[in-house]
């Protein structure tokens, strides 16, 4: 496969320069619009395409142009459906684009900003979607860790402990808001019917407005502990035995040895995991849509998601629910930044 | 060797070719709303369960027989109370990809389609609605002085539901009760006489309260004040008196689960003998008849909704007409089969609502929505709704909503709420 790949790499560069002899000749050979004609505009031979290459491969790297056809297409993919997609998203932000007469185009200006600041609603989704990230988050690190100690230290039915506390993660979504939505009844939820055998409540899960964005993300955290727990239990495999040995010869209790030996060596786990737990909390949307069949989640739980959902379907509000969707990227964009540049300085991107 | 380049090439070409198809493709789903004349009639509606999908094939039956030269393809989109059905029908119209025409409610809703709705006044007067529907019916299906829309049945709103047994238990006399006051009094009763939910609600989306509040707004402040509320001047006092109710409906009588359960499971309530009253549209009838052994005037009850006797809370079931239209000359026929007698008979007595024309013989209806058109004919007044499109605009809806999930889903903050609703529908 290599020997294909380096012969073809030096035949192409021969057909690119249009002979050995000369390598700035400028070519009209038809093999360049096929090739090359995908950086350089496809004008078969137009004069100053292999000065461009040339210079391209100067500036960028000999493998640049040559290599394109390998990274190009999806490059253009991506370019085209995400990243047009969010700029696109943010000029209509920028617009005054409501129901279906297209958005005017000539009359830019961050309006929908302003207003995004000054409605409470706004103010109370983001408040919301900040605690349910960040608690979710942390309430899921916690608990995944402790479970894969546990199933770490060489129990019995290992693998069936790993099955279970897994599965939840496999579930939709849909599946689990029913679930929980049952489990929460006030009156025969089994949550009330367990508290109140120990003389608890009966408490008002989803009714109360105070408590109903931490069982959403308890609920959550049910869901989602289990694949904290692999990820852990991965790290902890990484480490080498001799570290548990060392630290026990050196007469460090269990507790201490997790604490300052295991603990500190998985922070690679602990940021990936972290980084994932965090976009699903930004996308409890399904979640809470599940809840209620609907765009208006419990009084409590609304969220920038449900915000930007319900001004965009229920009320044709475009350009407000894309500067709504702006604010939700830089939330996202402000928790996967820092990480990859901690991979990039790291050098592991 | 020279394999090897030939492949190489052949792979581009291929990639390019996949490219070129892929892309054709796309320009092919984009340019597919276009059509001539022989176009079917594609509809779009949310009606995919129980009643509704049963009466919307009984609809597509009536016209297949009628129109056997126009192909018909009804679309159903079910799903979060027509919030699916209303996502795709906006992701099209803003795609400039309209389907023939839409199920939706007329009245200032239309004012979220502007610019998009066709003008097909010219076929109310060709077929003569404006003389065989009522007046509000006429009057809803414009906007910006023309017709824009054509209705296909009517539901009523201000309609209180009950238990027999249940209210027979607490010795509560439902056709007694003809003010607020006598509600709350019977609630009341029925909490004190008996172990069962007074009044069962179903509060995991806003929708119920919303309704219920307008319901209860008509019944305290009266049809005047109601019609200026609707009309974007709304008396701050009424509303505080109404909320009033409503809180002390909310606080003492209904379900302590109320916030996890919907419509569906409230309903239920009733129909177990769990509760003895309900306020919902009389699409809930529909439950009711679908019950084993649960009969009307035998096990359930229906009584006007105290302190609006007299009146008929309009609901409109009706087919918008989208401009720049796929099949102009079929939709046609389709919205004139639509306002017809054979269809609105088709549809509405599996659907549990009522036709619109004033000259529909009701023989073929059940006892209870003969009643009902009965009422609506013989109304003194037919107020519009407000949660359902007929009385406010989707935008005004859907402040108004917001006010109630946050100021009036427990606790009940009356004057809060007074003012955010106040704030949400005055001009």
């Amino acid at each position: 496969m290599r020997d294909i790949l380096s012969s073809t790499r030096t035949r192409l560069r021969r057909a690119l320069r249009g002979g050995d002899s000369d390598d700035d000749a400028v070519t009209d050979d038809g093999r360049v619009a096929t090739d090359g004609g995908t950086a350089a505009g496809g004008a078969a031979g137009a004069a100053g395409t292999g000065g461009l290459l040339d210079r391209l491969d100067e500036r960028i790297g000999e493998d640049f142009t040559e290599s394109a056809v390998f990274w190009l297409p999806p490059f253009l993919l991506m370019g085209l459906f995400v990243y047009g997609a969010i700029a696109w998203n943010f000029v209509i932000s920028l617009t005054d684009y409501q129901g279906f007469v297209g958005p005017d185009y000539s009359d830019l200006d961050f309006e929908m900003y302003v207003r995004a600041a000054n409605d409470a609603g706004v103010i109370e989704a983001t408040v919301n979607t900040f605690l349910l990230v960040v608690s979710f988050t942390a309430v899921a690190l916690a608990f995944g860790l402790v479970l894969a100690i546990l199933v770490d230290r060489d129990i019995r039915f290992e693998n069936t402990f790993r099955t279970i506390y897994l599965l939840p993660m496999s579930l939709s979504f849909v599946v689990t808001a029913q679930f929980w939505l049952w489990m929460y009844n006030f009156n025969n939820g089994v949550v009330n019917i367990l508290l109140g055998t120990v003389g608890i409540g009966p408490i008002n899960w989803i009714g109360n407005s105070q408590i109903v964005l931490w069982a959403v993300v308890f609920a959550l955290v049910w869901q989602f502990s289990g694949y904290t727990m692999v990820v852990y239990l991965a790290g902890l495999r990484a480490i080498p035995r001799e570290h548990f040995e060392a630290a026990r010869v050196d007469g460090a209790s269990t507790l201490k040895m997790y604490w300052r030996v295991i603990v500190p060596q998985l922070k690679g786990s602990t940021i990936s995991a972290a980084i994932v737990l965090m976009v699903f909390a930004l996308k409890a949307f399904d979640f809470l849509y599940s809840l209620v069949s609907g765009y208006r989640p419990p009084n409590g739980t609304d969220i920038l998601a449900t915000k930007m959902v319900r001004e965009a379907y229920s009320v044709n509000n475009w350009a407000y629910a894309s500067a709504i969707a702006i604010i939700l990227f830089l939330m996202a964009l402000s928790i996967i930044g820092p990480y990859l540049y901690y991979q990039y300085s790291k050098g592991e991107l | 060797m020279k394999d090897t380049e030939l492949n190489r090439r052949d792979v581009l070409k291929g990639a390019g070719g996949v490219g070129a198809a892929g892309m054709l493709g796309l320009a092919g789903c984009m340019g597919g709303g276009g059509g001539g004349g022989n176009a079917p009639v594609e509809v779009l509606h949310g009606w995919t369960g129980g009643d509704g999908a049963t009466a919307a094939d009984a609809l597509e039956e009536a016209f297949n027989e009628a129109h056997p030269d126009t192909e018909l393809d009804m679309n159903p989109i079910g799903g979060g109370g027509n919030q699916n059905l209303d996502a795709v029908v906006a992701n099209r119209l803003q795609n400039d990809n309209p389907p023939s025409s839409f199920a939706n409610w007329p009245g200032p809703n239309l004012a979220r389609y502007e610019g998009v709705l066709g003008d097909i006044s010219d076929l109310w007067e060709e077929a003569g609605f404006t003389d065989s529907h009522i007046d509000e019916a006429v009057d809803l299906h414009q906007y910006n002085g023309a017709f824009r829309a054509v209705p296909l049945g009517s539901h009523r709103l201000n309609c209180l539901f009950y238990n027999v047994s249940v209210v027979e238990e607490a010795g509560v006399d439902p056709d007694s009760l003809t003010s607020a006051e006598d509600l709350l009094g019977a609630l009341e009763t029925v909490a004190t006489e008996t172990d069962k939910i007074p009044m069962t609600h179903g509060g995991s989306g806003t929708w119920t309260k919303a309704q219920l509040f307008g319901v209860m707004l008509l019944s305290t402040a009266g049809y005047d004040s109601y019609m200026s509320f609707v009309d974007g001047s709304p008396n701050r006092g009424d509303v505080v008196g109404a909320l009033d109710a409503l809180a002390t409906v909310f606080e003492n009588y209904i379900n302590e689960d109320s916030a996890s359960i919907g419509l569906t499971e409230s309903n239920q309530n009733i129909i177990e003998g769990e509760a003895a009253f309900i306020h919902q549209g009389n699409w809930a009838a529909g439950a009711y008849r679908n019950a084993d052994g649960f009969d009307y005037n035998e096990d359930w009850g229906f009584k006007t909704f105290p302190g609006t006797e007299g009146m008929y809370t309009l609901h409109f079931d009706s087919f918008l007409y989208p401009s720049n239209n796929p099949s102009p000359e079929a939709t046609r026929t389709w919205l004139e089969f639509v306002g017809g007698t054979e269809a609105q008979i088709a549809f509405n007595q599996y659907k549990g609502s009522i036709p619109t024309r004033t000259d529909v013989d009701m023989g073929e209806f059940g006892p209870y929505l003969q009643e009902t058109a009965e009422d609506f004919a013989n109304a003194e007044q037919r107020p519009p709704n407000i949660q359902h499109g007929l009385g406010i605009s989707a935008e005004q809806r859907s402040a108004l909503n917001d006010v109630i999930a946050s100021e009036f889903s427990g606790p009940y903050n009356v004057e809060a709420a007074a003012d955010g609703i106040v704030d949400a529908v005055s001009n």
